[in-house]
């Protein structure tokens, strides 16, 4: 009951501020008589959510595969490549430029070149989302390792700890807040990559259904497209904050003590 | 908290924004009607000192369906009716809404794209027609030997991800008794024919007058299905140039002009392709000149067809395609002819 209260009070400024905008938007729209292919109504985006829902799911599910696999592919390269730029100080000087190099690359220029190489199946699309993902997890994954408590690396040292053992107990414990973070970053990205790179050439994702509903003028499609984005978007923010207090209890108790103090 | 607050402050005012700026637009209309009494009034002088300034945009990069649009800017017949015209490529929904919304004052689009818009209550008019004939179909290289719509079955499409696309070659499809769930559909976008060909994509849809002639520059065989050889419904107008609603009540004398010097431009082309083939290689240098040269060459003779003039419209062709695009659910209510159609501003 508690908690429950904490959560409707930390949670009533949000849900009151985007209840009042969604009125002043639809007194907006009815005041003055701004015509749906212009901007929609709330209530008309909501309307033709439940209208065309039949429609949706196949759209939803490939989005959310490629986003899925797409974040999980760059994790696994950006935790590799954490890993190999933080044993070796060289590789990190020589490498580090490269990386940041690889986010300049505008999507737009190499997503159709990745059709012309990999064809239109699924697999572009998990690269390009792989590629805008792996670069905050790399960089607060590395930042992480590197800032590890020095005296906590020698007390297991002294106490005889080999290489694998201070990284597993002390240096990648330490890093996992800053994976976390990157973590985050990387999951508001990917759906939106996602959709980004089917606009290059798909045969369904919300990226083809939003440039259906534009050719055809359907402006209130092309918003409920943009309200599943923003859905997908936060539940897969969600799940990453939720699994950083399952891997990190200690991080959330100690809050909760300093708390009671 | 202030956070929350500033951003939704940021919100409402974008709002208003987009509410005053339908209104401003009203008024900028009243300013531009009283401004076209006084021209009456003046008339010598607003001819010799001022020019009116409008602006077209695109449907797609600059290509051989453009060519009377340079040409007409390159020879000055703008200048001449006293316009300073602009033109603007598109993003990728095309000129339909931005021309509707007022933010340019023509375009350039198909047929299917008007009647959509006028289903919607988006007040966007066709005022002339490019090509008479329709001049597209599918295209796929020799070797998948595709030479009927039969041959369709099994096949991978590469669409535009045009709104009327998927009900024509569902049509198609029925019509030769092929299952359409036998064909995949993958869309493409503007991704290159050539390119797309060799890897995944069995046929596409193209323009003859560009990829087609394209196909004859690089010497690559292809089987062309026209679209109008398949049904005589899908004869329509592609493109067409349009302008809204709001253009043609308030400055019906603009919309004139403009046609006109429009029209001198794509005579000066039907009469003298390689001419004009140069005009438009000079207005954008980075496509392949010999495509240009070739496409003109194709193209130049189907401006007019058998018509009595350039830029004329047949209410048939409209009438017919409309009701078709109602029975195939592309549009949900009926477009009258009359709204979405005119020639009176053709000279």
């Amino acid at each position: 009951m508690v908690s429950l209260r904490q959560f409707v009070r930390s949670a009533a400024p949000a849900i009151s501020a985007i209840l009042i905008f969604l009125v002043v938007w639809e007194v907006a729209v009815r005041i003055w008589e701004i015509e749906n292919w212009i901007l929609p109504a709330p209530s008309l985006i909501v309307h033709t959510l439940f209208q065309t829902w039949h429609l949706l799911p196949e759209h939803i599910w490939m989005t959310s595969k490629e986003a899925l696999l797409g974040f999980l592919l760059g994790i696994a390269v950006a935790l590799v490549m954490a890993f190999i730029l933080d044993i070796s100080p060289f590789l990190r000087k020589s490498f580090y430029p490269i990386l940041l190099f690889s986010q300049t690359i505008p999507i737009i220029a190499i997503a159709p070149l990745l059709i012309i190489w990999f064809g239109y199946g699924i697999l572009p699309k998990v690269l390009v989302v792989a590629l805008v993902t792996f670069f905050p997890v790399v960089v607060s994954v590395v930042e992480g390792l590197q800032s590890s408590d020095r005296d906590m690396i020698r007390l297991v040292r002294s106490m005889g700890g080999s290489f694998w053992q201070v990284f597993y107990s002390v240096r990648f414990p330490h890093a996992l807040p800053y994976l976390f973070t990157g973590l985050r970053i990387g999951a508001t990205y990917s759906v939106l990559a996602a959709v980004i790179s089917e606009w290059v050439g798909a045969s369904s994702g919300l990226g083809i259904y939003l440039i259906k509903a534009q050719s055809s003028f359907a402006t209130d499609k092309v918003f409920v497209v943009i309200v599943l984005i923003s859905l997908l978007s936060c539940l897969l923010f969600l799940v990453v904050v939720f699994l950083g207090r399952v891997m990190m209890p200690w991080k959330h108790k100690s809050h909760k003590y300093k708390k009671m103090n | 908290m202030l956070k929350k607050v500033s951003t939704f402050l940021l919100l409402i005012i974008m709002l208003v924004l987009v509410g005053c700026n339908q209104v401003e637009e009203s008024s900028q209309g009243e300013e531009v009607e009283t401004e076209i009494e006084s021209e009456a009034g003046g008339e010598v002088q607003v001819e010799s000192s001022e020019l009116v300034e409008a602006t077209f945009m695109l449907d797609w990069v600059p290509n051989t369906n453009h060519t009377g649009i340079y040409v007409a800017k390159e020879k000055g017949f703008f200048e001449e009716e006293g316009i300073d015209l602009t033109i603007i490529e598109p993003a990728m929904e095309g000129a339909v809404p931005i021309v509707a919304a007022g933010q340019a004052d023509f375009g350039i689009g198909s047929q299917t794209g008007v009647t959509i818009a006028r289903s919607k209550d988006i007040p966007v008019v066709s005022i002339a027609a490019v090509i008479q004939e329709h001049t597209s179909g599918f295209a796929s290289p020799v070797e998948k030997e595709i030479a009927s719509p039969e041959d369709f079955e099994g096949k991978t499409y590469g669409g535009f991800g045009g709104a009327e696309e998927e009900a024509i070659l569902n049509t198609v499809l029925n019509q030769h008794q092929v299952d359409p769930s036998t064909v995949e559909n993958v869309i493409v976008g503007s991704a290159d024919f050539f390119a797309n060909t060799k890897r995944d994509i069995d046929f596409q849809w193209i323009f003859y007058g560009w990829t087609g002639i394209e196909a004859e520059v690089r010497g690559e065989d292809i089987n062309m299905i026209y679209l109008k050889d398949i049904d005589p419904v899908f004869n329509y107008y592609s493109p067409v140039i349009f302008s809204s609603d709001a253009v043609i009540e308030e400055k019906p004398e603009l919309v004139e002009k403009f046609v006109r010097a429009v029209s001198k431009g794509y005579e000066f082309a039907i009469e003298q392709p390689e001419e004009a083939a140069e005009m438009l290689i000079a207005a954008t240098p980075e496509t392949d000149e010999e495509l240009i040269r070739a496409s003109q060459n194709w193209l130049s003779p189907r401006y007019q067809g058998g018509a009595e003039k350039w830029g004329i419209q047949s209410e048939d062709i409209w009438d017919n395609f409309s009701s078709w695009m109602l029975e195939a659910g592309l549009i949900e209510t009926e477009v009258s002819t009359e709204e979405a159609m005119t020639n009176k501003f053709l000279p």
